[in-house]
């Protein structure tokens, strides 16, 4: 049989080209008998390692080789080169190659010329790629690319079925021998099959922005361009002997497989004459001083020396001295850090500081092997969040430390997500605008296989209709594709040797920084080592409420997270009450209404409220059987198999700390091994399954795998199918518990400054804007809920943070509003104002003199200069005068000699609603009322009573509130429901919408700013809801604020919103 | 969005909103595409139209007029007549407005754009008193400066008035004053009048009603020589011409001409339109003649170009053959074959305009097309060829017997898949075509229909003959 290598296949890693995935292109090459599969994409190596990964899960027993290599696409006309590198040196010289061409480039673009190539060539086997039109400057090209490379170049042929195919063919054939480059088959390969040839084309009108009825030539005229078998192969080049069997010849001279990447840390942070692991250990025992203060127990001690050990034993202690050398000096630099994920499981890692969890600590009890196994011989990934505002710093300090040529950030993949597939597989086949926005229009958070065919109906279109399918079933194709690389957020990769030998490195969009075409799963496979440098808005907010906060009586000041006063029992009071606005991860109101549920006592209870509310748990409906045994309701018990197939208390150790009910994602992955008898490798396989869709396909094998396993050993059916949809539901945000504790701690400490200094927690998380779920508005009213004076910004005392001023005779300060708050204000202005200040300057033409025109009008818009003694208006009149000097003098030189001194006018009253209005409009707040505050009687007329008087009222009642919408959401486990927070001047109120009202009453759902509900009170415990059953909208009774007096012509009607919420959809 | 209707209003939609927003709120939503280049070009027409009311009318772009009706409105027996004229005329065509007149453009606009009602007219030296009450905006003022404004309480024009003059200006400009003296007539506000096309058009009267064919010929001409005078002193040429013989009677009877190149010789106009003339009836004579250009553009003096592909001279030549046949045969009967970018054969290839300039594509030499392609295939009969997709050896076209000596392909040309059901997308549904030449030097274009498929009689087309 003819042996044959397809070493010319673009895969869709050169986007908008090749339509199909790098795995289905080794998959199919194996289903046909090939030797070998060549990816070789535009300038890239971006889709290599999914390749090589695919014929490692294919496992032993695969024939198939996924071959590395490029398509060098030149830009100076030189014909483009296929290049395998023939071993590891050759390919260090092609990864250097292309971060040539791509640093010199735009983001995304490569810039190569011949000269870069040669001085790079060196264990290179080329295939020259012929042109469309085979000319004399082909042929005086081709032989000088043969007489520089002799003996490692070929010449590409393929049979495209073409007219002059065969002419083509043979005059290639006449030029090879010629030249010296033996003709060599390929098939040009697009898709991994014939019915790709569809999405090619869409994918091609994409790429050249028309429509398909315009694309005419650039389309390709048939299906040919797949994978072929060896015999089809040999059939079409039978005029060409050697030609098919020659790709085999080559692909075998190519020594080079990705697996050879031997990975080598840095060892900057190691001093001279220690070993690393010796170092490792010295810091290890230094920090286990410093951790247990007190004296450590065996326990501790015994899991320091194994944890050391096994690092030693799998040579990993480099890793862990850089990482801790990124975090010791972030500490140094008083950037509060912590570890998250399943780092937290390393008690070395507790030691050195990088996490902030004792493993070993009870309740928590968690396994070092979560973390690093022998068996899995991971590398181990270790997460560690910054303040969000000087994560910045770390970076550089990262690219400092180890050079660019050595550091990277790691590129995420952005995939083809359903609106953007609708979007622009309809614009290429040519619907209308307002069709593919209807179309995706419909796609409401995720997407499964295929469009619903009512979501199509609901936007007004005939599912039914051929051109509708034909858009949705292409772009249902499209989905998941590669569509560009950008930067991951913070993932570094670090290497002793050059980074540029293991993968080229490109410029991205930002200036100075530069990433790798691999991303995070590529990096996992091949063992590279990575760093996680991420950014935590509630860091920055710790660190600066911290610093706001008085030392204790002893003079003890708190500066690190674990200077946090423990378990006080007035901080879980408070947590009790869903008093919890501001405080990290439980501030949703999914956790608020989870909160006095689930009463949480000590830290561990927070580490399950933390992980409880979330797509897993949800979706496999575990919360409330466990709420239910916490309650004691329901008797603690063990799911068990029948008698015959193990011991009842099997699952006893898994699910022991949750009473029974799997709630954090390893403690699923272990009912799949423990339970349902998958084996190590098959648990590995769900896991990674489930963290990208790609693999769509095999979820359901595994599915029915774990099903049938529980079941078969007598477990209850629906227990098993509910099991698995938690794992469905943790999809790719896995919530073990390690994270859950790391988050739980900043959950802790964020509550505790929150009860204990509630104005340094509202000037801290109004400084650290924006982050998490509150707006300024909602922050200040909470803060002055729990007895905090706010006090408006005024330019003679605002900083540009918020600032804490003393109050005679209170514990607490008030805050004074920072000048960030004033809308479109630019900080350097702001800064020019306090130096002003400084400088003794303290009137409006003093600060005019300084400041620009503009400023001085935000600032008097702002009402900021109210501490002048002069109202908005006034100063506005008065700054405009003044700021008006230089502009006079331009615009009407007539005026410019005039006095300045003018006669005082007398400007109207601004009426309170009006102030108001004007304050959210400047400042997104007010401190004088609220808006609901001047409907009172309208509100009254309509029924509404205030939401502060929901917890008195009788469950079940129907009634009404009425407030602005702050918060509209639609999450994706909710099956269509809404929930909206509408707050009015006493309070807030959590309303429900279910699917069907929210369909009747969908404009004033989605659009309404100020609304009154109607509906059905639900009171359980101390969880409110109001069920909505009818709207009345008073948007335009806010939006009316804005103007001093009624305006009767509807054409001069305010429009717009007073406050615009924030959507989740 | 750029406008919304009285329903949208009403739903709460306004312009200005997000296009995404507004259909969240009301997914019932019909938007259309916002073409401000049409709706400029459109208020242009209205413009040139309006010159019936009033013979200087200027543009208020995006969407308003100005006539200056000083000494016209008599003519309509008074301003509201002419209003009321202007409207029902407009209402015709679907256009509302709302209108005012007054001393000054500015007040004018202050009352379409503020006041009250669909139509207000300000008596003389009366506008200051219906403008005090209106917003300050209804100045055209810069939008920052309404605002501003507006957030200093100042909601009405008479207030604006009643501050002191040198404040106001020194903070919001001299601009905004400018504004106020034009609405309030203090001072004076040029506006650019817009000036109508004149049209293409001649016209000769006759003392004496004309009827014998020889003189309807020579007044062709005389009246084709006044136009092309005029056309010639401009530098223009045009593509079409219409001449009506106006008769006795009143009915005018009508012919026309194309040029397949823009022109103004008199003498061929005149003779493309003689063969013509014998289907007009001149009744009991012809009193005027009328002459219309269409398609003017400019041409050159000459209308030589030195472009190798246009030879010099053709005017004198192939253009008047053209303009000959096209006249004789019909418009659209005469053509060239141009590409058109497309795999299937019978999607490539389009009629396009004798001297249409050809697109830099042409056509493909690596893709050989013959110089006849037939409008539907034409059915094969006895064809020998090897599996799967070997040329043939022989085949039977109109009952004759060929046996193919030399022979190239196959092309392979799938169907375009996006004119049917995304379910029947099938690889199967391809043309191989094959360039065979028989034992006598005959060349033609064959297809086999589909993929090779064992146990099926493949059916073999011929699709055109090459030279």
């Amino acid at each position: 049989m003819t042996r044959y290598a397809e070493l010319q296949v673009t895969t869709n890693f050169s986007f908008l080209r090749g339509a199909s995935h790098p795995w289905e292109m080794v998959a199919t090459a194996e289903a046909l008998g090939l030797e070998a599969v060549g990816i070789v994409d535009r300038n890239s190596l971006a889709g290599v390692v999914r390749a090589w990964t695919q014929v490692q899960k294919m496992g032993p027993g695969t024939h198939v080789r996924a071959l590395t290599g490029a398509r060098l696409d030149f830009a100076d006309g030189t014909p483009s080169l296929l290049c395998y590198p023939s071993d590891r040196e050759a390919y260090g010289r092609l990864t250097r190659l292309l971060t040539v061409g791509q640093r010199r480039s735009q983001k995304g673009e490569c810039e190569l010329h011949w000269e870069d190539f040669l001085g790079h060539a060196q264990g290179q086997l080329t295939l020259v790629v012929p042109p469309t039109r085979l000319d004399d400057d082909f042929e005086r090209r081709l032989s000088d690319i043969a007489g520089a490379l002799r003996g490692q170049v070929w010449l590409a042929g393929a049979r495209g079925y073409g007219a002059r195919d065969l002419h083509r063919l043979s005059k290639l054939s006449g030029l090879a021998g010629a030249s010296g480059a033996p003709l060599v088959a390929t098939n040009d390969v697009l898709y991994h099959g014939p019915e790709r040839r569809t999405l090619q084309d869409v994918l091609t009108c994409i790429g050249e922005n028309c429509t398909i009825a315009q694309a005419g030539l650039r389309l390709q005229a048939n299906a040919e361009r797949h994978l072929k078998t060896p015999t089809e192969m040999a059939r079409l080049f039978a005029r060409f002997p050697g030609a098919v069997e020659r790709s085999a010849e080559i692909a075998e001279r190519i020594s080079f497989d990705l697996s050879q990447l031997r990975y080598e840390y840095p060892d900057e942070p190691v001093p001279k004459g220690k070993t690393p692991i010796q170092h490792l250990r010295d810091l290890a025992w230094a920090g286990a001083a410093w951790r247990f203060e007190n004296g450590m127990g065996e326990k501790e001690r015994r899991t320091i020396a194994h944890e050391l050990d096994l690092i030693e034993k799998l040579d990993f202690p480099n890793y862990f001295l850089t990482v801790n050398d990124i975090v010791a000096w972030a500490r140094s630099q008083k950037i509060l850090c912590q570890g998250r994920g399943s780092a937290a499981n390393s008690m070395v890692c507790f030691c050195l500081g990088i996490t902030a969890v004792d493993p070993t600590k009870e309740d928590q009890d968690l396994l070092f092997s979560r973390f690093i196994s022998e068996k899995r011989g991971e590398p181990p990934d270790i997460d560690v969040d910054f303040e969000h505002e000087r994560r910045e710093e770390v970076m550089q300090y990262v690219y400092r430390r180890y050079g660019r040529h050595r550091a990277a950030i790691v590129a995420t993949v952005i995939h083809y997500r359903p609106r953007m597939a609708i979007r622009q597989v309809g614009k290429a086949l040519g619907l209308t605008d307002d069709v593919t926005a209807a179309l995706s229009g419909t796609v409401w958070g995720s997407w499964g296989d295929r469009v619903p065919d009512e979501h199509i109906r609901q936007a007004g279109l005939d599912p039914h209709s051929t051109e509708i399918r034909r858009a949705t079933t292409l772009a249902t194709q499209l989905l998941g594709f590669p569509r560009h690389l950008s930067q991951h957020v913070g993932g570094y990769v670090l290497t002793q040797r050059r980074l540029d030998e293991t993968v080229p490195i490109g410029n991205a969009a930002m200036p100075d920084r530069t990433f790798i075409e691999w991303d995070k799963d590529d990096i996992d496979a091949l063992g590279l080592m990575k760093v996680d440098v991420l950014a935590l808005g509630m860091l920055s907010a710790l660190r600066k409420g911290f610093e706001m906060i008085p030392p204790d009586e002893s003079g003890r000041k708190i500066v690190d997270i674990a200077d946090v006063p423990q378990e006080v029992p007035q901080v879980y009071d408070m947590l009790c009450r869903a008093d919890s606005v501001g405080v990290f991860q439980v501030e949703s109101r999914a956790q608020m209404s989870m909160l006095p549920r689930l009463k949480p006592r000590k830290f561990y209870d927070l580490v399950i409220e933390v992980a409880i509310v979330r797509p897993g748990p949800i979706q496999g409906d575990m919360v409330h059987p466990y709420l239910r045994r916490r309650d004691g309701i329901d008797k603690v018990s063990f799911p068990a198999p029948a008698p015959e197939h193990g011991p009842p208390d099997e699952l006893k150790a898994v699910l022991g700390k949750t009473l029974g009910v799997p709630l954090f994602q390893e403690q699923a992955m272990r009912l799949a091994i423990e339970a349902a008898k998958f084996s190590e490798d098959d648990a590995d396989g769900l896991r990674r399954a489930m963290a990208t869709f790609r693999h769509l396909g095999t979820i359901g094998d595994y599915g029915r795998q774990f099903i049938e396993g529980m079941t078969a050993r007598g477990y209850e059916a629906e227990f098993a199918q509910r099991c698995f949809h938690q794992i469905e539901g943790f999809g790719s945000y896995g919530f073990p518990e390690s994270h859950a504790i790391s988050f739980a701690l900043l959950v802790y400490a964020s509550a505790w400054v929150k009860w204990r200094w509630p104005d340094a927690f509202c000037a801290s998380l109004i400084n650290s804007q924006p982050m998490g779920f509150y707006q300024p508005a909602q922050l200040v009213r909470d803060a002055r809920e729990h007895g905090v004076e706010v006090r408006a910004i005024d330019a003679l005392t605002s900083d540009w943070d918020c600032t804490l001023e003393p109050v005679a005779g209170e514990r607490l300060r008030a805050v004074r509003l920072g000048l960030r708050q004033v809308k479109g204000l630019k900080e350097e202005e702001a800064q020019r104002l306090i130096g002003l200040r400084t400088q003794g300057v303290h009137t409006i033409e003093g600060f005019a003199r300084g400041l620009s025109r503009r400023t001085m009008e935000l600032l008097a818009e702002a009402d900021a200069f109210c501490g002048l003694a002069t109202n908005r208006r006034q100063a506005l009149w008065a700054v405009k005068g003044l700021a008006g000097e230089a502009f006079v003098e331009t615009a009407a030189p007539l005026m410019a000699r005039q006095s300045l001194k003018e006669q005082q006018i007398e400007l109207p009253l601004m009426s309170a609603t009006r102030e108001v209005a004007e304050d959210y409009r400047t400042t997104r707040l007010s401190l004088k009322a609220h808006p609901c505050s001047f409907f009172r009687g309208e509100l009254a007329a309509l029924g509404a009573v205030p939401a502060s008087g929901l917890k008195h009222l009788r469950n079940g009642r129907s009634i009404s509130v009425g407030g602005l919408v702050l918060v509209r959401q639609r999450p994706g486990t909710s099956k269509g429901v809404v929930f909206m927070t509408l707050e009015d001047e006493t309070g807030i109120a959590n309303i429900v919408v279910w699917k069907d009202v929210f369909e009747a009453n969908r404009r004033l759902v989605m659009g309404g700013s100020f609304i009154v509900v109607h509906g059905q009170l639900q009171i359980e415990g101390e969880v409110i809801h109001l069920v909505a059953k009818r709207f009345t909208d008073l948007t335009h009774l806010a939006a009316g604020m804005k103007s001093d007096a009624p305006v009767e012509d509807p054409r001069h009607q305010p429009t717009g919103k007073l406050v615009s919420s924030r959507d989740f959809h | 969005m750029a406008a919304v209707d009285q329903a949208a209003a009403l739903a709460g939609l306004y312009p200005g909103q997000k296009a995404t927003d507004a259909t969240a709120r009301c997914p019932e939503l019909v938007t259309a595409e916002s073409e401000p280049e049409a709706d400029a070009l459109a208020l242009k027409a209205l413009t040139d139209w309006c010159v019936r009311f009033s013979p200087a009318v200027a543009l208020d772009a995006p969407d308003g007029l100005f006539l200056d009706v000083t000494g016209v409105a008599h003519l309509w027996g008074g301003e509201a007549h002419l209003i009321a004229d202007l409207r029902v005329r407009l209402a015709r065509n679907g256009l509302h407005f709302r209108a005012a007149i007054a001393d000054t453009p500015g007040a004018a606009w202050a009352l379409v754009h503020f006041g009250k009602g669909p139509a207000a007219i300000a008596p003389p030296g009366e506008q200051a008193a219906l403008l005090g009450p209106l917003s300050p905006a209804a100045l055209r003022l810069e939008p920052e400066a309404a605002a501003q404004i507006e957030r200093l309480g100042l909601r009405r024009i008479d207030q604006l008035a009643d501050l002191p003059r040198a404040p106001l200006a020194r903070r919001f400009g001299a601009a905004t004053l400018d504004r106020l003296d034009q609405a309030l007539g203090r001072s004076k506000e040029a506006l650019t009048f817009r000036r109508a096309p004149n049209p293409w058009f001649a016209r000769l009267a006759f003392a004496e009603p004309i009827s014998a064919p020889d003189d309807m010929a020579r007044v062709g001409l005389d009246v084709a020589a006044k136009l092309c005078a005029r056309l010639e002193l401009e530098g223009q040429g045009a593509q079409k011409f219409h001449l009506s013989f106006h008769r006795v009677d009143g009915k005018p009877q009508t012919l026309s001409v194309g040029l397949a190149l823009a022109g103004r010789d008199p003498a061929r106009i005149a003779k493309l339109f003689a063969p013509k003339l014998e289907t007009v009836d001149p009744g009991f004579g012809i009193e005027v003649v009328t002459l219309a250009a269409e398609g003017v553009e400019p041409v050159a003096g000459r209308q030589v170009r030195l472009d190798s592909l246009l030879e010099p001279g053709r005017e004198e030549s192939l253009a008047p053959l053209i303009d000959r046949l096209t006249n004789r045969l019909g418009e659209g009967r005469v053509w060239k074959a141009a590409p058109v970018e497309s795999h299937v054969p019978e999607r490539s290839v389009t009629h396009a305009a004798p001297f249409a300039v050809p697109t830099a594509r042409g056509w493909d030499p690596e893709r050989p097309r013959p110089l006849r392609l037939f409008r539907k295939p034409e059915p094969l009969e006895l064809v020998m060829a090897l599996t799967p997709d070997d040329p043939p050896r022989q085949f039977q076209w109109r009952k004759r017997l060929h046996r193919v000596r030399l022979a190239e392909g196959p092309e392979r040309i799938c169907n375009e898949w996006w004119h049917g059901d995304i379910d029947h997308v099938s690889t199967g549904l391809v043309r191989d075509y094959y360039r065979v030449e028989d034992q006598e030097g005959a060349r033609f274009w064959v297809f086999r229909e589909g993929l090779y498929d064992p146990g099926h009689a493949a059916r073999w087309w011929l699709h055109g003959v090459f030279g």
